[in-house]
């Protein structure tokens, strides 16, 4: 049963991407789909709106079938219970903002009066009640997004959607609009899908991740689910940790490129290695002792991270090491020298791809 | 070192100067020539003739009529040819835009081949609905429609053009079928584009001269339009083809000077 829930399968090629996502959310929830530029992020909200047909699969939401591209049900759009906010939000800039807010309602039947009574309520409630004759034009970055955000909700949909929320904001009033808009979406009573590529936003703002890469879920769970054990280069590259795809074999991992890092009880099979930069160790000769896994390698980039300095390192294994600038200096890191690295068996985290 | 002052355009050579000059003097003095023989003291007596009074109203009447119906007309045919996939789009586009570039002339020869009483349509009309449109208001008001058209096709295509689709999108996720979407959003949008190309589709067919002639012909009070008159008049009373000459221009210049601040953007 789909009672309360969106369940939905979109499949679907355009141009060079071909978007193949499975969904199911609860109502109530808030799911942000985090991913690179041209993961297919902005083309499944577009979907689910209505505004592409998919080409494979279903959209059911709260028992309604929306899309069935097996049985060719395909609702318009205008016929859909989703609410959408557009990145740049799209408000209508021949209408005043109570105007673009009451468009969703008249379209719906209300009349004149009735509709811009309720529209000045949305207004009042996203806390623009003084600006309600004010054009597009002459709203801020945030008003304007909460006139959007006003306008889909005005229409009470059962499914909203936000493309990029806040990505149209400078830095200064994010914060702010992030801490408004988390308020809304706690008041809207259905299902909440926003996408994004920034993840800071996608984990205040969101209960569960779905990961998109090249139109396919790479990774889906709660924030430290996902970042504890990325599952993706894309996902490593925000957490900031070393992620190799490897073979297991004993206390082996074999990595993609051949070279062998030892890790005691790795099991077997298809596996991610992880590294942690602190947990990588640089030295200007051989080091001597315990460490396993050793190997030489070029100090390829540096790059300031707090107080910390982070030190790309080529080589047989390519991985990026943390340390002190004084570090820095004392192994002259700074004209790209050669370099050993060394890495405690311990620190390597293996789990099953 | 001092930052240099912003350039106010690059300097103009003295040589290139001149010669802007001497085209510039070569559209002011034919209207210099127009206000210098211009009888300001006759006239309020000239515009009052009845024969002129009568062109002036024909004229009125028969621009009205060819605006409604290049709007009428061309808004959904521009609509087509900006948002349209179709084969042959370019070549119809090429099509609405001809009578801008043809002889006004070889206009009316042409409505007279498909719409005279032999026509190519023409024969129909007449022998079904018994529509002769050669030789009458209609035809004067379907000539100054044929010339004038085409500016508002152009400009309201690249209204609809420039029109952001995605505004329409969002419409319909608001819930207004397409219907709705085109009054409610996309019209308001292009509505600028729309109005600019109306006044010019306007002035065009007020100042309609050629197709006329030659598919209305010239008959006082049913085709006889201001052009037409002018054209008269001019062997007989020059000074109120100068009288009637001026108003045109008038309203020409009203229409230029007040698109360009209005819509086009000042430059």
């Amino acid at each position: 049963m789909t009672a309360g829930r969106l369940r939905a399968r979109i499949a679907l090629d355009r141009g060079e991407l071909h978007l193949d996502v499975a969904l199911d959310i609860a109502i109530g929830a808030t799911v942000a789909v985090l991913g690179p530029n041209g993961a297919g992020k902005t083309t499944l909200l577009r979907a689910l709106a209505g505004l592409h047909r998919i080409a494979h699969g279903q959209v059911v939401l709260d028992g309604e079938v929306l899309e069935d591209a097996a049985a060719g049900v395909h609702l318009p759009p205008e016929a859909r219970p989703v609410g959408l906010v557009f990145q740049d939000h799209l408000l209508f800039p021949h209408l005043s903002a109570v105007e673009n807010v009451a468009f969703g309602l008249r379209c719906r039947g209300a009349g004149r009066a009735a509709a811009h009574r309720q529209a000045a309520e949305w207004l009042a409630r996203v806390g623009l009640g003084d600006r309600l004759n004010a054009r597009p034009g002459q709203l801020s970055g945030g008003q304007a997004q909460r006139v959007a955000l006003a306008r889909a909700l005005a229409t009470e949909p059962r499914l909203l959607l936000l493309d990029e929320p806040l990505a149209a904001l400078d830095a200064s009033t994010r914060v702010e609009v992030r801490r408004q808009l988390r308020r809304h979406l706690e008041s809207f009573p259905g299902v909440r899908l926003l996408v994004t590529h920034d993840p800071v936003e996608a984990i205040a703002l969101a209960d569960r991740l779905v990961v998109l890469e090249g139109g396919r879920v790479v990774q889906a769970g709660t924030a430290g689910e996902v970042t504890a054990r990325p599952r993706s280069r894309y996902v490593a590259d925000l957490v900031g940790v070393n992620l190799y795809p490897a073979t297991a074999a004993g206390d082996r991992v074999v990595l993609a490129g051949g070279a062998v890092l030892h890790a005691p009880g790795a099991g077997t099979g298809d596996v991610f290695a992880r590294v942690h930069p602190r947990a990588v160790s640089l030295h200007r000769r051989r080091p001597e002792g315990t460490p396993r896994n050793v190997w030489a390698g070029r100090a390829e980039g540096l790059d300031l991270e707090g107080d910390r300095v982070r030190v790309q390192v080529g080589g047989a294994v390519p991985i990026v090491a943390e340390v002190t600038p004084a570090a820095v200096a004392d192994l002259g890191l700074g004209d790209g020298g050669e370099v050993w690295v060394s890495l405690k068996a311990a620190e390597i985290d293996v789990y099953p791809a | 070192m001092t930052p240099s002052p912003p350039d106010r355009g690059m300097g103009v050579p003295p040589a290139a100067a001149v010669v802007a000059g001497v085209g510039a003097l070569f559209f002011v003095l034919p209207l210099a020539g127009l206000v210098w023989r211009a009888p300001w003291s006759s006239l309020a007596a000239e515009l009052g003739a009845p024969e002129v009074r009568q062109a002036l109203w024909l004229s009125l009447v028969c621009s009205a009529w060819a605006t409604a119906l290049s709007v009428a007309f061309g808004v959904p045919l521009a609509w087509v040819l900006a948002r349209g996939q179709f084969p042959g789009r370019r070549l119809l586009r090429a099509l609405t835009t001809l009578p801008m570039v043809l002889p006004p002339v070889v206009g009316g020869v042409a409505l007279l081949l498909a719409f005279g009483r032999r026509g190519l349509a023409g024969q129909w009309l007449d022998a079904w609905f018994g529509i002769r449109l050669p030789f009458t208001t209609a035809g004067a008001v379907l000539a100054a429609t044929f010339v004038a058209m085409p500016f508002l096709v152009l400009t309201a295509e690249a209204g609809f053009r420039s029109a952001d689709r995605r505004l329409e999108e969002a419409a319909r996720t608001l819930g207004a079928r397409p219907g709705a979407v085109f009054r409610r959003v996309t019209l308001p949008l292009v509505r600028p584009s729309l109005a600019a190309g109306a006044v010019l589709a306007w002035a065009r067919a007020l100042g309609e001269f050629g197709a006329t002639i030659t598919f209305a012909g010239n008959f006082p009070g049913e085709t006889q339009t201001m052009p037409l008159k002018v054209y008269l008049l001019l062997e007989t009373r020059p000074e109120a083809a100068i009288v009637l000459s001026l108003v045109l221009l008038t309203v020409s210049l009203a229409v230029l000077v007040g698109l360009r601040s209005r819509w086009l953007g000042s430059a």
